[in-house]
Formats: structure tokens, sequence, C-alpha cells
């Protein structure tokens, strides 16, 4: 190894110049066609095309989906997080631009695409979204200018798992683990051992 | 993989907190609410979720080193493939850390500002060494195992943010521990010589593991921030045990021994003995074991363990390689990398 990379430094002053983060970016995740996009995470990149490219190689090729769409942090306007689940409001009208709407199933899950609305602006958007998605099953809503959500449907960015991706995935694992184990362990054991694992994602 | 759930700094309450909002908010945390980045928290809750995080963020970038120096010498192309994903796996966990960080009020460079100086710390585990790829299947097994464990108590926790992102990551470290886990059953499977290296690898790591978790819980742990507050669920010593009752009886029937240790200042193993306190209690189902060495635990964490200045200085190396590229798409110029 270069002797570069075991340089020890004593000294914050010899770092190299602080650089501001880039722009705040979220994702939504789409796992099979007609499916609703679902929150995915967030990342930083300086604008939308690195956000696009970031959010496919981190968010698209990493996790199995089929589209991905990717907003400006600073555009989507949430609701409160209401502890009991919320409630039709009576905000009606259909005037001015498209928002997308995004609800919370339950605290602590993730949000998940459910529709447009049309509004004048972000509160009456939060407020006509309420009227019109509220039915007692989740917990807060969040509006985006529906022209400031960018789509990837993996016909410019590589999304899609075209080859056997066994190797990195638990449950490729599973048929010659539990062989493995049952040659030396016997099935009691093995299952008692096997309660820890995470099932779901196998 | 990490083990943020165990913050050996005290959290202490600031005591300046209105009264009314503290008490709405401890009373929603005790009925099972989450807490979103929109709602009001305590000072101390922030600052406290912050140092979470942020040393779980830490130890999943720094945490890629170990793994990342044999993927050009992993054994065949299936576990090259394997490795070159966990490894992009953990940066990946890294990245969605220092994001839920981040909105808990601090830049993502300061944070990696503050790592490469040693102000900030990340986990134990990663300041050991690795030289065989027998210990790449034991980090896989029970490093990621022990993560998993801590983990899937930390998506129980409150902090909304941080219970998505454990959600998110315990599906990948499902696939890491499965990978060690075959990892293990073949090499303990084939030769004599691949037996022993997986012993020797053992050997280092089982210690290791058990201090995994934490040192001992105080008496009153339930009653401190982080478990009143849902920040942590479970205390370090009864995950230590989990763990033990788990993998102590596998690996005795993997043909692994389990030997108390001693290891010379590289962190290899200089003599090993088989641990005589290592029963199985019929009544209770738990195994006793021998506790690790607590003093190389907290000889490690302040610094002076086998690998932190090689761990920190490779950081450092790529905080600095990477700084023309972050001005660069920072301010929209380019110049040259610095040279090698």
């Amino acid at each position: 190894m270069s002797k570069i990379r075991e340089r020890q430094f004593d000294h914050e002053s010899e770092l190299t110049a602080p650089t501001p983060d880039t722009e705040h970016w979220i994702i939504y995740t789409q796992k099979k066609p007609e499916a609703p996009f679902k929150w995915a995470g967030s990342l930083n990149a300086p604008d939308l095309e690195l956000a696009m490219q970031f959010a496919g190689e981190h968010y698209g090729l990493d996790e199995a989906c089929v589209a991905f769409v990717v907003h400006h942090a600073d555009q989507a306007t949430d609701g409160p997080c209401g502890i009991e689940p919320l409630e039709p409001g009576n905000a009606n009208g259909t005037d001015g631009p498209s928002w997308s709407v995004f609800t919370l199933p339950r605290r602590g899950g993730n949000l998940q695409q459910a529709g447009t609305i049309n509004a004048a602006d972000a509160e009456t958007a939060l407020a006509r979204a309420t009227t019109t998605f509220a039915d007692g099953k989740f917990h807060q809503v969040r509006v985006v200018p529906s022209d400031q959500l960018f789509l990837c449907t993996g016909e410019s960015t590589l999304i899609w798992r075209l080859h056997d991706m066994d190797y990195k995935f638990a449950k490729g694992y599973s048929k010659g683990v539990r062989a493995k184990w049952t040659r030396i362990r016997d099935k009691q054991s093995y299952e008692e051992y096997r309660k820890e694992d995470i099932h779901k994602h196998f | 993989m990490s083990g943020a759930a165990n913050p050996v700094k005290p959290l202490e309450q600031t005591g300046h907190e209105d009264p009314d909002k503290l008490a709405e908010f401890e009373q929603h945390i005790a009925n099972g609410g989450l807490i979103e980045p929109g709602d009001w928290m305590p000072d101390a809750y922030r600052m406290g979720m912050l140092g979470m995080a942020e040393h779980h963020a830490n130890s999943e970038i720094i945490g890629a080193l170990p793994e990342g120096e044999w993927i050009t010498r992993a054994p065949s192309m299936r576990r090259k493939l394997a490795l070159t994903a966990k490894v992009q796996d953990e940066v990946g966990h890294g990245q969605m850390l220092y994001r839920v960080s981040q909105e808990l009020g601090k830049s993502r460079d300061d944070m990696l500002r503050d790592l490469v100086m040693g102000k900030t710390k990340y986990h134990n585990c990663f300041n050991y060494p690795a030289p065989t790829w027998g210990d790449i299947a034991m980090i896989q097994w029970l490093i990621d195992g022990a993560a998993i464990m801590n983990q899937k108590t930390l998506a129980d926790g409150a902090y909304g943010p941080y219970v998505r992102t454990m959600n998110r990551i315990n599906m990948e470290e499902a696939f890491h521990f499965k990978s060690g886990e075959d990892m293990v059953l073949t090499l303990m499977s084939g030769t004599k010589s691949q037996k022993n290296m997986c012993q020797d690898a053992f050997d280092r790591w089982w210690p290791v593991s058990l201090m995994f978790f934490g040192p001992a819980d105080k008496p009153d742990a339930e009653n401190k921030p982080a478990m009143k507050w849902r920040m942590k669920v479970e205390k370090n010593d009864s995950l230590r045990q989990r763990f033990v009752d788990r993998f102590a009886p596998a690996a005795m029937d993997l043909g692994l021994i389990i030997n108390i240790v001693t290891k010379n200042e590289q962190g290899l193993v200089t003599s090993a003995s088989p641990d005589e306190e290592l029963v199985l209690n019929e009544e209770t189902g738990n195994w006793s074991f021998t506790d690790p060495d607590w003093d190389e635990f907290w000889r490690v964490i302040r610094g002076n363990g086998p690998c932190n200045a090689h761990r920190l200085s490779l950081r450092r190396f790529s905080y600095e390689q990477g700084a023309w590229v972050r001005r660069a798409i920072g301010s929209g110029t380019t110049s040259l990398p610095p040279a090698a």
C-alpha cells in the first residue's frame, strides 16, 4: 500500500478546505408496473441529472424496481404527522396546477403515492388532498408539484436487473446453507438457530 | 453492519425543556408512538439521535474498509461479486444514515471531517485486522449476525427516519449474514488447512463479537434517556446473551472451539485455551461464558487498537482524494485531481 495512505494528521488545519453539502433529493420507487411509488430514501446531489444517476445506482439498481421518481426536498410540503389517522376535511375545488399526493399509512412507515389534486398553492393542496384522500387510514399527507417530480423508467438510466443476482440476496443462499447445516445439525437445532434470521427478507 | 445502539457517551437531559411538552413527548413514546422530524423533541433527544445515527453512519463506511481490502483476493468470482455487493451495501448504508443525521442538524462535510480528525467515533470492531479470507467469513457471520440482532431492536425504536432506515438496512444485512454463514460452512466442510484458517479467524472475532454490544449496562439503564426515549430498546447484556445462545452452539456444531485468547498489539492471537465457563444452563436455556477483555475494549475505543490509525488514515486519504470532485460539483468548476 502506498505510503500516502498511511499518512497521519494531527491538526484540522491540514485538512482540505470544507465543502458545503449539495442539494437534498427524495426518491420513491415503484416495485411493479401499476403499483404505487413508495418512499425509498433520500440523497445529496448537486443537480437533477446527478440526482437521477445516483438514485438509479443506489435506490434503483440496489433494490428491484421498475421505475422511480425524484424531487428536490424543498418541493415537498408535509402536513402534520398526526398520532391519530387523518379524517377527511371539507376543502374542495379543482382550480390550479397539479400536485402529486403521498400519504403515510402508519407512523414510521413509508410515504406512498395516492394520486393527484389541483390547487393554487401548497397549503390549499394539502387541504384538498386531505379532503380527497383521507379515509381514517393514514397519518400524514405530502404534496409535491407534479411538474417537479421527475420520472425514470429505466430507458435512459440502468435500473433493470437482467442477470442472476442470487449472490447478493439472502434467499440466494438459503437452500445451500440449509443443506450444509443439516449435514451436521439436527433439524430442530437448525430451526431454532434460524429463528433469529429475518425471515421476511429471505 | 454496525453497533450504533450502544453509545458509550452518557446522554444527559438538558433540564431546560418545557415540562408540559416534555411530558407529552415522553407519554407519546411510552405509548409506542414514533417521533417524526417535524414533531417537537427535547434538545437532548435530537443530540442523542444525531450522535447515534452519526456513529452508525461512520461505522458503515469504516466497516467497508477491512472487507474492501479482500475484494481483489476473493477466492472465486461468486465470492468476489458477493463481497463487492456487500461493500457497496455498507457504503450505501452510510449514505442513508448520514442523510438521517443531516436532517438532525449537522452537515455531511462536518461529519466526515469530525470522523477523520477523531472527534467522532465508529464501531470498535473495525479496528481489528482481517489477515485471512477466514476473517471475512467471520466478519460476515459473527459481526453481521450481531448487527442484525442489534439493528432488529433498533427498528423498534422511536425516531421515524432512523426506524425506516433500519428496516431498509436490515433487508440487506440478511444477505450479508447468509453470505458469511455460507462461507463459514464451506470452510468448515473443507480441508484441514481451511478448517484451521477458520478456527484462527474465529479466535480473533469471537471476543470482538462479544464486545460488539457494548459494555455492561448500568443498573438503572431503563430509566436513562437512551432507553426511556426508545433510542435503544434492549440492554447490551441481554443482546449479548442472545448472541451467545445462538452462536455458541452453532459454532460448536461446526467443529469450532470457543477459546479464551490473548492478543498482541497487532490484534493477532498469541495464546488460546478453551473457555471453561461455556456451559448451558438447562433451566434458563442460556449459555454462560467468559466476559471479553474490557480493558482491551476501552484501550481500542480510546484509539489504541491494532488498526485505529490505519483505518482513519485511509478514510482521510479518501476524503482528501475526493475533495476535487466535491469542489467541482459544488462550484461547477473543475480542477485536476491531486497526484497519487
